[in-house]
C-alpha cells in the first residue's frame, strides 16, 4: 500500500469485520481501540455524552494528523463491550442501570497517546465535549471469538446469541468473556428490524 | 369554487408542458421554464420531474422525436432533414435515438403501413397544436413519510463548490480537516449540503454546492472558509435511504408528489440535506440523508 493511501482497517481486516450470516470463528489478536467506559442504560444520558466525546475525539485526532500531512485513515464504526458486575451474562433480567459497558473505536497502532492527549486538549478548551478527558487509547486482546451477523432489534439478540452459543459447543468452546458488538447501522434512521449488528462473542476450551 | 393546492400545481405544469410544445425548437434556460410555471428555479425540475415523470430534458427530447415520427408519416421531408428539426446533426444519432424510443429505424418506420403514430411509455405526449386540452399528468399514488419541521437559524462554516456533485467530497475533505484540527467536531455538529441546482438538469461543470458544518456563534472565520446562517422557517422534511446517486428519485417524490397534496408552498431559496453519517465507512446503501424543504408559512 502507498503511504498517500488512506487506511481502512475495516477492509485491512476483512475476517474480523465480516458480516457472516452463520457463525465462524475469529481470532483476535492485539488491536487498538479509543475508548470510552461508563454504566447505565444504552441511550441514556451518559452513554449519550460519551458517545459524542468518543466520536469528538476520534475526529479530531485523524483530521488533526490529515492537516498536518501525516497517514490517513477511516474511522471506523461504533463498537461496545457490555458486562454485568460479577461474572453474570443474563443481561435480560438485569437493570440496564447495571450495565457496564466500553465504548470503541477502533484505530491504526499509528496513532499515538500524545495525539489524543492534544486531541482532548482541544475539545475541552472549546467546549465541544466535557468527558472527553475520560476517553483512553487502549490496546485489547480478545482471542479466539465466535463472530455472527444479528439482524434486527437489539433486544433480540438472544436468538442469535443461542445460535452462536450452540455453534461453540459443537467446536467443544464456551463462551467467556465481554459480549462485543460492532455497530453496523444507524438506530437514529433504521428500523429496529432491519438494524445490522456484529456479534463477537470470546470462547475458549471447555473444562480450561 | 376554491381550487385544490393539487389542482393549481397540476395546472401550472400543464401551462409549461404546453410551453415546452409551443417551442420546442428553442434552446431556453431552466430560468425561462421555472417562471412560466410560476415556480422557483431551485424548486421548479424537481417539481416537474416528480409530477411528469421524466426530467425536463428527457421530455423535450422525447417530444422533438414523436413530432419527428409524424413528419415521417404526413410531410414527404427527408430523413435527415426530419433528424436535423429534431436536434439531432448525425443521421446516426437520430436513428439510434428513434429505435431507443420506437424499436425501428425512422425509414422503415415511415414505410411500414402496419405501424400507426406510435407514442413512447410516459403520459404526455406531442400534440400537433399544443393544446392543453388533451394534456394529462400521470397519477402518482405512491406515499412517503414526511413531517413539518420548525429549524432554528444556524451558524455553519462552508466550502463551496462548483462542478460534478460527485466530487463534492473534495469540499468536504477541506472543510473537515480545517475544524476537525481546531476541535470543532463535537457531538452536536451537524453536516449539512446546499444544493443550488439539480444535478438532474444542470451540467456538471456547473453545479454549486455548499458544504456545511454547524458551529458555535462566536466562531470566526479566517483563510479559505466562509461563514453564513442557514435554515430558519418550516421545511419539509423526508429521509432519503441509500446512495446519494439516487437522491433525485426522493427529491422528485417529495416535492412532485407530496407538495402538491400538501396544500403548502415552497420558498425561494435551496432545499438542505443533512448527512446523518459518514460515506467514507458506510456502504452507499446504508447512507442516510435528510432532505429539508423550505416552505412558505402556512396559510
Amino acid at each position: 500500500m502507498a503511504p498517500t493511501d488512506k487506511i481502512d482497517l475495516s477492509k485491512l481486516h476483512k475476517d474480523q469485520y465480516a458480516a457472516a450470516k452463520k457463525p465462524v470463528l475469529v481470532t483476535m489478536d492485539e488491536a487498538v481501540y479509543l475508548t470510552v467506559s461508563g454504566r447505565g442504560a444504552p441511550g441514556g444520558p451518559e452513554f449519550t455524552d460519551k458517545v459524542g466525546a468518543l466520536y469528538g475525539a476520534a475526529f479530531t485526532v485523524k483530521m488533526t494528523r490529515k492537516f498536518a500531512g501525516l497517514q490517513d485513515y477511516v474511522v471506523s464504526k461504533l463498537e461496545a463491550q457490555w458486562w454485568l458486575d460479577g461474572d453474570g451474562h443474563d443481561f435480560a433480567n438485569v437493570p440496564k442501570e447495571q450495565w457496564n459497558w466500553r465504548l470503541m473505536i477502533r484505530t491504526p497502532p499509528i496513532v499515538e497517546q500524545r495525539e489524543l492527549d492534544g486531541a482532548v486538549h482541544k475539545l475541552l478548551q472549546k467546549g465541544k465535549a466535557p468527558c472527553a478527558d475520560q476517553v483512553k487509547l487502549e490496546s485489547i486482546t480478545e482471542g479466539l471469538c465466535v463472530q455472527m451477523l444479528h439482524v434486527g432489534p437489539y433486544a433480540e439478540e438472544g436468538r442469535t446469541i443461542c445460535v452462536m452459543s450452540a455453534f461453540a459447543e459443537q467446536q467443544g468452546l464456551t463462551l467467556h468473556g465481554r459480549h462485543h458488538e460492532i455497530y453496523l447501522s444507524d438506530p437514529r434512521r433504521v428500523p429496529p428490524e432491519k438494524l445490522k449488528t456484529i456479534l463477537r462473542l470470546p470462547v475458549g476450551k471447555k473444562g480450561a | 369554487m376554491k381550487r385544490s393546492t393539487q389542482q393549481l400545481y397540476t395546472e401550472r405544469i400543464l401551462s409549461v408542458l404546453v410551453f415546452i410544445q409551443r417551442n420546442l425548437d428553442e434552446e431556453l434556460s431552466l430560468e425561462e421554464y421555472a417562471r412560466v410555471a410560476h415556480f422557483s428555479p431551485y424548486h421548479f425540475h424537481r417539481i416537474f420531474r416528480g409530477m411528469v415523470g421524466e426530467s425536463l430534458h428527457e421530455h423535450i427530447r422525447r417530444l422533438r422525436l414523436e413530432r419527428a415520427a409524424t413528419r415521417l408519416k404526413r410531410t414527404d421531408r427527408t430523413v435527415i432533414e426530419i433528424a436535423l428539426e429534431a436536434g439531432y446533426d448525425a443521421h446516426e444519432a437520430f436513428t439510434r435515438a428513434f429505435r431507443t424510443l420506437y424499436g425501428c429505424s425512422p425509414s422503415h418506420y415511415r414505410r411500414d403501413k402496419s405501424v400507426a403514430f406510435a407514442l413512447g411509455p410516459v403520459g404526455v405526449h406531442y400534440e400537433e397544436n399544443g393544446s392543453m386540452n388533451h394534456l394529462q399528468l400521470p397519477l402518482g399514488g405512491e406515499t412517503m413519510e414526511v413531517r413539518i419541521e420548525r429549524v432554528e437559524p444556524m451558524l455553519v462554516v462552508f466550502v463551496r463548490h462548483v462542478g460534478p456533485y460527485n466530487q463534492v467530497d473534495t469540499a468536504w475533505e477541506r472543510l473537515c480537516t480545517r475544524l476537525g484540527k481546531d476541535g470543532l467536531l463535537g457531538p452536536g455538529t451537524k453536516f449539512v449540503g446546499i444544493c443550488y441546482d439539480d444535478p438532474d438538469v444542470t451540467p456538471p461543470e456547473k453545479i454549486r454546492y455548499d458544504a456545511c458544518v454547524t458551529v458555535d456563534s462566536d466562531f470566526v472565520a479566517e483563510g479559505d472558509v466562509g461563514v453564513q446562517t442557514i435554515g430558519g422557517g418550516e421545511y419539509a422534511v423526508t429521509t432519503h435511504l441509500g446512495p446519494y446517486n439516487t437522491l433525485g428519485q426522493t427529491y422528485a417524490k417529495l416535492l412532485g408528489q407530496w407538495l402538491p397534496r400538501s396544500g403548502r408552498e415552497l420558498r425561494s431559496e435551496p432545499s438542505l440535506e443533512f448527512y446523518l453519517n459518514a460515506p467514507e465507512s458506510t456502504d452507499p446503501e446504508d447512507l442516510i440523508t435528510d432532505i429539508y424543504a423550505p416552505l412558505e408559512p402556512a396559510l
